[in-house]
């Protein structure tokens, strides 16, 4: 109990003081909390707080953000390149920064992360492991993490999930994302081994072996992405397979949009009480969002900050307006391949001026995250449709077509929805283009084969792993 | 003039020894287990106690008689008072609310200390005077062990503590007594940690620590193990911590015609209370955790957790 105090004013200190903290004490605090779980069965009074960060007094709030830019900031100017310059070309001075003038600093956009990654790169840490984004939207961005930094987000992770309760020991943790997603995979299954629990990463292997390994391995927490939850939820109808086989307590997704058809269809499949969709994105990490019960994402508040700049504005979004999710990760958090202000093109719903009511009202939160801004259709009269719009429309569709492949322009003023034949078998185009206009959309829609619809939408499944098990999974390789 | 007041027989000292013994041990001792019962404390958000705990906790009791010893007078009690306060403050808020409890312990403070510089000289004087120290001392000794109990410390760990705070007590009390001296430059001071009674020229009293010991193992006991392992370890607090203590010189003769000596209570309970945990432990079983013992008392498993958010996220694109 007194080197616990100790363990947590250790900790308190390196954030307030702005150091870089100590893994190895975090990792430590992992342990308390367990030994804490196995007297008392839940944690004290205020474990939001450790977790969550004093969010009450929005007045230290501010002070604190505006402490962690300056000090971001001014790192930055230091150590890497690209924003020695960045900052300098914007004439902006980073000891001066704060929320109120971060707008004099131009975003950061995934082209520049592209085209020039060592000069992201800050000189004065050694860049130990090299992890690439998923390159499903374009051409992939890689982002070298030192060592203290893979050490230290697993710790963080770990302490978040075990006193919240998202992970236990005796868990075991089934991943079943690309497994070149080399960061993701290094967090899991370090955060499992903190916590006591197992890990099982396999990658985007056949859905009958993941499948599998989640009913007859024990699997009780599934980590993956939507497309591919599509699969494993159609594969295990076509097994016959549901809620009595597995022993799942907790079904993460993450990465793409997730309509409320397929994550009920999983909620039916898997035998959870709902599917978790939080938002995590591998430039801006170890900064990520929760979604709640009224479907609001809510960003972390201590380890970076979150702006939603409006599409066509370039503003802080007003409410009900879209914008664009804009993330700066606070530095010591952020520590090799930093970004400020990094412009992830994710697109949300501003929410209404108005207090909100849910358990996280006091972590700020967007809409859920609509897709990707490039993937927005504008059509006449500033009538915009998103990604989400469409995804839940078409996933909806009774031949449950998951996970949605398409292709939509907007044409003459309408959309243009390319569909495989099969998303509307035994419906019919007149019966489907009525299902739309019920959701809002006015559509004419173009059907193609199916053998073209792996083309019209590239989603994370598509990156399939082969095994000598399954030979078959070459075909879709 | 005044009537002298003879010395009393070494036997009744001896029997008015242990009713001051077992007297405080039944009030710490209940009053313990009654708040342990009824009250709930809070406790941060994690932590819970360790066996590096019983460690520092050693290590401190160990430097403080220096520091006492070391410090003048009105420092030494600016020290209790901070002690005490805290105690009685984590100790009660949560049955008084705080502006009770500082009322309290102002009120509780303010006469004690207006007693130690004004009644003292006289024999009713001193009773007033014990009898406020006994309040105070009592209730922080109930405060402490609840605050050590409900924050997770175990039977193993009392044991331990009293296994090593028997050496400690054969130390400090027989070969370099250090205890004594503190005692004996502290007595009449405010706040000392004594509960007793003064009768003739005799004072007759039980220290803190060893009250706080006893009812760590009582209430201890009754939350690893149930009532009747509580009930093993009152009988071994009433023979070692009381009899056995109160009787030990007078069978030994080591004092001199009345009994102003200090009598190292621990060195008899320690390893008493270190045997009857291993007893227990090889009887009973594993000692319940706090969460398995409140889910006896409610009938229920402990309550699960309700909030689900999400855990170590996938990167994405």
């Amino acid at each position: 109990m007194f080197e616990t105090g100790l363990r947590q004013f250790r900790l308190a200190l390196s954030m307030v003081q702005g150091r870089r903290l100590d893994p190895r004490n975090v990792a430590r605090l992992v342990d308390d909390v367990l030994a804490t779980l196995a007297e008392f069965g839940e944690p004290g009074a205020d474990a939001a707080e450790l977790v969550d960060g004093p969010a009450a007094n929005p007045q230290d709030r501010l002070e604190i953000t505006n402490n962690s830019l300056r000090r971001t900031a001014l790192r930055l100017a230091a150590q890497s390149p690209f924003y020695a310059r960045h900052f300098s070309s914007a004439q902006v001075d980073p000891a001066k920064l704060d929320v109120a003038a971060l707008r004099a600093v131009p975003v950061t956009v995934k082209a520049d992360l592209i085209e020039r990654p060592g000069d992201f790169r800050c000189t004065d840490v050694p860049a130990f492991l090299a992890t690439r984004t998923t390159g499903t939207t374009g051409r992939p961005a890689e982002v070298w993490l030192s060592r203290y930094e893979m050490e230290l987000w697993p710790a963080l992770g770990a302490l978040a999930s075990v006193l919240r309760d998202e992970l236990r020991p005796g868990d075991v943790m089934q991943v079943n994302i690309s497994s070149r997603a080399t960061a993701a995979m290094h967090l899991s299954a370090n955060s499992c081994r903190l916590a006591g629990a197992g890990c099982r990463p396999l990658g985007i292997v056949p859905p009958e072996a993941a499948l599998d390994s989640l009913a007859e391995g024990g699997a009780t927490i599934l980590l993956t992405c939507p497309s591919y939850l599509a699969e494993l939820v159609t594969a295990a109808r076509r097994a016959g397979m549901g809620a009595g086989d597995f022993r799942l307590r907790r079904l993460v997704v993450g990465g793409e949009v997730l309509s409320p058809s397929l994550a009920q269809a999983a909620v039916g499949t898997f035998g959870v009480s709902f599917v978790e969709d939080p938002y995590s994105m591998t430039e801006v990490a170890p900064v990520s969002g929760r979604s709640c019960s009224q479907a609001h994402q809510h960003y972390d508040l201590n380890l970076g900050y979150t702006e939603l700049v409006g599409l066509d504005t370039g503003e802080p979004a007003a409410p009900g307006e879209l914008g664009t999710l804009v993330i700066t990760p606070y530095f010591p958090y952020r520590d090799c391949t930093p970004v400020f202000r990094y412009d992830t093109r994710d697109v949300a719903r501003c929410l209404p001026d108005a207090p909100l009511r849910c358990e996280l009202a006091g972590i700020p939160a967007t809409s859920k995250i609509l897709g990707k801004a490039e993937h927005v259709l504008r059509l006449p009269g500033g009538e915009v449709v998103t990604p989400r719009q469409l995804i839940e429309a078409i996933e909806a569709l009774p031949a449950e077509p998951w996970p949605a492949r398409f292709r939509a322009a907007a044409c003459d003023g309408r959309i243009r929805l390319t569909l495989p034949a099969g998303a509307i078998a035994g419906y019919g185009e007149a019966e489907a283009c009525r299902h739309f206009a019920a959701a809002g959309l006015d559509v004419d829609l173009d059907i193609v084969g199916d053998d073209q619809a792996a083309s019209l939408r590239r989603t994370r499944s598509d990156l399939h792993e082969a095994t000598f098990a399954n030979q078959h999974a070459l075909v879709g390789a | 003039m005044p009537v002298p007041i003879q010395p009393i027989p070494m036997w009744e000292q001896t029997c008015i020894e242990f009713g001051v013994i077992l007297t405080g041990a039944i009030i710490v001792c209940g009053g313990a287990l009654t708040y342990f019962r009824r009250v709930r404390m809070e406790r941060p958000a994690v932590g819970t106690f360790n066996a590096r705990d019983v460690v520092i906790l050693l290590v401190v009791i160990g430097i403080l008689p220096f520091v006492y010893g070391w410090l003048p007078i009105p420092l030494v009690t600016c020290l209790l008072i901070l002690t005490f306060a805290s105690a009685l403050y984590i100790g009660y808020r949560p049955l008084v609310g705080s502006v009770g409890t500082w009322l309290g312990i102002g009120l509780l403070f303010g006469f004690n200390i207006w007693s130690s510089n004004h009644v003292m000289g006289t024999l009713p004087g001193w009773q007033l005077w014990f009898v406020e120290q006994g309040i105070v001392v009592a209730l922080s000794a109930i405060a402490v062990c609840n605050l050590y109990l409900q924050g997770g410390m175990k039977l193993r760990h009392v044991a331990w503590l009293s296994l090593a705070l028997a050496g400690y007590d054969v130390i400090f009390a027989a070969y370099y007594p250090l205890t004594g001296r503190l005692i004996a430059r502290y007595l009449t001071h405010p706040l000392t940690p004594l509960l007793g009674i003064r009768l003739g020229y005799v004072d007759y009293a039980v220290g803190l620590g060893d009250l706080l010991v006893y009812s760590l193992f009582f209430v201890a006991a009754y939350k690893a193990y149930g009532a009747r392992a509580a009930t093993v370890a009152a009988g071994v607090i009433v023979v070692m911590g009381g009899l056995a203590t109160a009787f030990i010189p007078f069978l030994f003769n080591f004092t001199n015609a009345n009994l102003d000596e200090l009598v190292p209570a621990q060195s008899l309970f320690g390893p008493a209370a270190f045997v009857t945990y291993l007893w227990m432990r090889r009887h009973y079983g594993r000692e319940r955790t706090m969460a398995e013992y409140l889910a006896s008392q409610s009938g229920a498993a402990a309550a699960p957790r309700a909030e689900q958010a999400p855990a170590p996220e996938p990167a994405s694109v």
